[in-house]
């Protein structure tokens, strides 16, 4: 590979990677992926020929781009099928995979930019994507010229981050109760409507259900440490996890009362004690209360209900968070699943563009990746693929439409340094779990902890 | 010094004494043998290690070229209660886990020291752990073993008691990982045995002339003459288990929980360099860690002057 650095900065810039790199691995004892060769790939025109359409068509001739995701094996698979049948359509791009599971992801993008090997196309998500933009790691779709005109508005908005169309959505889910009515039927409880159910409905209904079927079966499986689902009840009472202006918007009140519920479930015998909570909480959809039988409801993604009845070998029901029609208005909304974001100092913007753009806008892809990742975005796609949707698919894309009345406005994005409040969020969840601290004590740690973990 | 020393040797006796070409030669040689190891010592320890130094002085975020603010970093770890509690995890780890593997190597190697049938088997048998221990694999099967639903509770049930998940309740799981560094005795084991077999056994035979007793052979003679090898063990131990992180890592899925009690040092390190972005700080951590394990390593040396036995 012949060397090319452009000038005295970028020079600096090289050495201080390579060698920042190498601090990292070695003092940290991480295993850093060994390919630093390929950092000085920087070259001018990758950020400059942003709309450039023919121009450089020869320097194209072998573009090789690399596609970064994370995700299970079947996602892997189907992946892969993606790729195959782009590089089909277009002999003169090869797309290289490179996939991981969630917990490595991160790690591993955040390395491969500091060793300035920034994958071409990668895979985001939106509490780590505004870290990305606003570093200048990830460049805008617009001017690469992605072609966005059947995606609705609003999801285009999400991704967009100071005016630059940082990552195009994958596709849109939204938090929700998944339910096994197979337990209620069990339990002799009747299914609630999920329109007009409160939390305290929520809470005496799993309470019901642990206390008609005895010890192994529970009525939910801890939700605390999300804070999609915080998100929501916030605003349903009319605040927010963030604001607009990038700050926290809520009471630490409303907060201490989301924790009171987990409390009063976890005594009241509806939900496993602590230790058994954060064991079920790691084996994700396959060792959770409803992947197992033993659990009547718990909160998840839409986009997992087909893993989730799988893992339970029945089919599972998708249900309203409770108070939607309780306060002062609802509070649930569409989430991006992910984002396709570009490398702003990838060598081939075209080739990247044109895989970002068949990934999001051609039938045939969208008939592979169906709703994997998230009911589609491009409203064209999505009815393409919508009769290749298998029955629990369909009752998730029934779900979403039903929704789309009654949400108010989407969330904004959240602010730089967002990534790390999950993490804040599961942790003092924990300690409520096992009676650490009280509901009011975690409140205020929490908004101490996410206030300075996004700069404020 | 061995290749040096018998290139001058066997170049001395043919009577030219040009100690200066003499002189030349051999440092041209030093410089070939050393220069693998100098390369390496340069690119791999003493060049990041340069840069770390300088990352601890900046904001670097692994994403953006750094910027320079002072000693914010170490003056930040001050106010951090979560770096305090993880030095908290870690020494408690440390302090205890290191004196019982030590003595549990040292029980085992007593007992195979007595020349057994099938010695060897058991000696393999016995250090595998220490093969195994810092894996992933381990880590992992480590997390089933105490799991709510794993062979520890499995055994408990037969004796009607009803086990808790032993790796994700806080007050449990920095033990069971204790139990796993405890349970990778091998390495001290082996150099014990070979402490055990320098002692001389004519001590133990006077000594049993003399009429002591086992327990007093073993307290009088055999702990006395092992103690530069008790010594050399505890050293190495010690600065290995500051440094635990796979373990941690793979039974806490990452996060060192449940509710940090599993969060070691290296960790939260690694966690603030990685998941939060904030290098420059984990930077200034590596170089904390350093200075305590140092500061240790320190105090175990000048402390020795008193207990450790040489017999020379």
């Amino acid at each position: 590979m012949t060397i090319k650095i452009t000038s005295r900065a970028g020079a600096r810039t090289m050495a201080w990677r390579s060698s920042a790199v190498l601090a990292a691995g070695v003092l940290t004892l991480a295993a850093c992926s060994g390919d630093n060769g390929a950092a000085p790939e920087e070259e001018p025109e990758a950020t400059g020929s942003a709309t450039a359409d023919g121009s450089s068509e020869a320097a194209e001739d072998q573009a090789e781009i690399r596609f970064s995701w994370w995700g299970s094996d079947e996602r892997h698979t189907l992946t892969q099928e993606v790729i195959d049948l782009f590089m089909e359509k277009n002999p003169d791009i090869t797309v290289v995979p490179d996939y991981t599971d969630w917990g490595g992801y991160w790690d591993k993008l955040a390395t491969t930019v500091a060793g300035g090997d920034t994958p071409d196309v990668m895979t985001q998500e939106e509490r780590y994507l505004t870290d990305y933009a606003n570093r200048g790691v990830v460049g805008d779709l617009a001017a690469l010229g992605l072609d966005t005109s059947m995606i609705d508005p609003s999801v285009i908005q999400s991704g967009t981050i100071d005016g630059k169309l940082a990552g195009v959505a994958t596709g849109i889910n939204a938090y929700a109760i998944v339910a096994d009515p197979q337990i209620f039927e069990e339990a002799g409880v009747e299914m609630p409507d999920d329109t007009t159910w409160t939390w305290d409905d929520f809470v005496s209904i799993s309470t019901e259900i642990s206390d008609a079927l005895g010890d192994d079966v529970y009525g939910v499986q801890d939700y605390g440490g999300n804070e999609a689902g915080f998100n929501i009840y916030a605003r349903q009472h009319g605040e927010s996890l963030y604001t607009e202006e990038g700050t926290l918007g809520y009471e630490d009140a409303t907060l201490e009362a989301w924790w009171q519920h987990l409390v009063d479930l976890r005594e009241a015998g509806a939900m496993p004690d602590g230790a058994r909570s954060v064991e079920i909480a790691e084996g994700g959809p396959e060792q959770s209360l409803l992947g197992t039988n033993t659990g009547a409801m718990g909160m998840w993604w839409t986009n997992q209900l087909g893993a989730i009845s799988a893992a339970a070998g029945r089919d599972l029901v998708l249900l309203r968070l409770p108070g939607e029609s309780e306060s002062e208005r609802t509070g649930m909304y569409f989430k991006p699943a992910m984002f396709y974001s570009v490398a702003a100092d990838t060598e081939y913007p075209e080739a990247a563009t044109a895989f970002v753009d068949f990934l999001i806008n051609d039938p045939e892809a969208g008939a592979l990746i169906l709703s994997d990742r998230g009911l589609n975005a491009n409203t064209d796609v999505r009815e393409a693929v919508s009769s290749q949707l298998d029955p629990l698919e369909q009752q998730a894309a029934e779900f979403l439409a039903a929704l789309e009345s009654e949400i108010v406005d989407g969330p904004p994005a959240p602010p730089n340094g967002a990534a790390d409040v999950p993490e804040i969020a599961g942790r003092i969840n924990e300690q409520v779990l096992f009676d650490t601290v009280s509901p009011a004590e975690a409140a205020a740690q929490f908004t101490s902890e996410a206030s300075s973990a996004i700069g404020q | 010094m061995s290749v040096v020393s018998e290139l001058r040797s066997v170049r001395r006796p043919k009577g030219k004494r040009r100690p200066s070409a003499l002189h030349k030669g051999d440092g041209k040689a030093a410089i070939f043998f050393l220069g693998p190891w100098f390369l390496g010592l340069i690119l791999i320890t003493a060049g990041p290690m340069a840069a770390s130094a300088y990352l601890s002085f900046t904001d670097y975020s692994l994403l953006e070229a750094p910027n320079w603010i002072g000693l914010d970093n170490y003056t930040r770890m001050f106010e951090d209660p979560r770096l305090i509690n993880s030095l908290k995890v870690t020494f408690m780890y440390v302090l205890i886990s290191v004196p019982l593997q030590l003595a549990a190597a040292l029980a085992l190697a007593l007992v195979l020291d007595r020349g057994l049938r099938g010695l060897a088997i058991y000696r393999s048998v016995y250090y595998l752990p220490s093969l195994l221990g810092g894996s992933v694999a381990i880590a992992l099967l480590w997390r089933q073993v105490f799991g709510a639903d794993g062979l520890v509770n499995a055994v408990l049930a037969w004796f009607g008691i009803e086990g808790e998940g032993w790796v994700s309740h806080p007050d449990y799981a920095l033990g069971t990982l204790m139990i796993l560094n405890i349970w990778t005795f091998g390495a001290p084991m082996i150099i014990f045995l070979a402490g055990l077999r320098q002692i001389p056994q004519m001590y133990y035979e006077a000594a049993s002339i003399d009429g002591a007793s086992k327990w007093r052979q073993f307290t009088s003679i055999t702990i006395p003459l092992l103690t530069p090898i008790i010594f050399f063990n505890l050293v190495l131990q010690l600065i290995n288990a500051f440094q635990t992180f796979t373990q941690a890592y793979v039974v806490s899925g990452g996060t060192g929980g449940p509710a940090d009690s599993t969060m070691f040092y290296t960790l939260y390190l690694y966690q603030k360099g990685f998941a939060s972005l904030d290098m420059g700080y984990a930077s200034a951590m590596a170089w904390l860690l350093l200075a305590i394990v140092a500061g240790m390593t320190a105090v175990n040396f000048l402390v020795s002057k008193y207990w450790v036995f040489y017999n020379d």
